[in-house]
């Protein structure tokens, strides 16, 4: 019975994963990202800025700056962006569920005008992905955002 | 302020129905016991991740998940304090009579004014889309009854002062 709870308990904890990117190199990398959604956002091209803030999010550390930092980067593209509808028409189906996780980060915040746009994003989001993707946004607890 | 309600109400419908997803399961570490896992949190592996929906600074709702239970809490809307205190004794006259409404928690999570627990036992027994219709027609209805006590406070303080102050003129 020991050995049982022995092999339990190594299981447990392996969700202490190994980093394999150290929180500078990933923080020097959402600042480039940043660098290139101010430029698209200029233009303006929020479809293709969201795509760049979306893209390489760091899910695989446990560092909080960087994710807060990508957080920052993803808010001020929706924050942003006039036309809804347009801007989800456009996305890359394989980031709809990062773009779902954002999302609830965004509603647990609080703030009255985030939260407004947040819920707005969430129904058209929803619409077009379906309930899989809050499925998996509320079940992967490993890649946290 | 309606303008947000509906999408508030959408999104935390649409969420229960992803999270509403319960099956049994007997308690890992006692042996015979059944317990909704949501509430003691022994094992990682079994929860989901908590979700917090806020409309604005004062209203939010959280969501939490398991292998066999849901809580869902729910922070409503206080205004003044007169608001502050109907929703109070309100929201404690139903938690008081818990047992009636089978989903309902006894004490509200800390932090928010009422609680939901639903097990796997309750989806087993109803409807789980009538489940999430109940609780979004409680968090609708919520307002309009708070707003109603409020009225009705004001309205018969009024009949009483003037009442009162007659027999002066």
């Amino acid at each position: 019975m020991a050995d049982d709870e022995d092999n339990a308990s190594s299981v447990l904890d392996a969700d202490t994963f190994i980093e394999t990117e150290s929180p500078e190199v990933i923080i020097a990398r959402i600042e480039g990202k940043s660098r290139q959604v101010e430029r698209l956002l200029r233009i303006p091209q929020y479809a293709e800025a969201l795509e760049t803030a979306l893209m390489d999010a760091p899910t695989q550390t446990r560092d909080e700056r960087c994710k807060s930092a990508n957080w920052i980067l993803v808010h001020r593209v929706l924050m942003a962006t006039k036309d809804v509808d347009g801007l989800l028409m456009g996305l890359n189906p394989e980031l709809h569920d990062i773009l779902m996780k954002y999302l609830y980060r965004g509603l647990a915040t609080g703030d009255r005008i985030t939260c407004d746009l947040c819920l707005r994003l969430h129904e058209r989001l929803f619409d077009m992905a379906g309930i899989g993707c809050i499925m998996r946004a509320i079940s992967d607890t490993q890649n946290l955002v | 302020m309606a303008n947000t309600l509906r999408p508030y109400l959408t999104c935390i419908r649409n969420t229960l129905t992803a999270a509403m997803c319960l099956q049994n399961f007997p308690c890992q570490e006692v042996e015979r016991h059944n317990k909704p896992e949501v509430e003691f949190k022994t094992s990682k592996e079994l929860l989901l991740n908590p979700i917090l929906i806020c409309r604005n600074e004062a209203e939010k709702c959280l969501i939490e998940s398991s292998i066999n239970s849901l809580r869902i809490s729910i922070k409503v809307k206080q205004a003044d304090e007169l608001e502050n205190i109907l929703a109070k004794k309100f929201l404690r006259f139903l938690s008081m009579r818990a047992e009636s409404f089978q989903v309902l928690r006894r004490k509200p999570v800390q932090g928010y004014d009422i609680s939901f627990l639903i097990t796997n036992f309750h989806c087993e027994e109803m409807f789980k889309h009538k489940l999430i219709d109940f609780v979004v027609a409680f968090m609708e209805d919520i307002d309009k009854e708070i707003s109603e006590l409020k009225l009705s406070v004001n309205t018969r303080g009024r009949l009483v002062a003037t009442e009162f102050l007659r027999q002066f003129t």
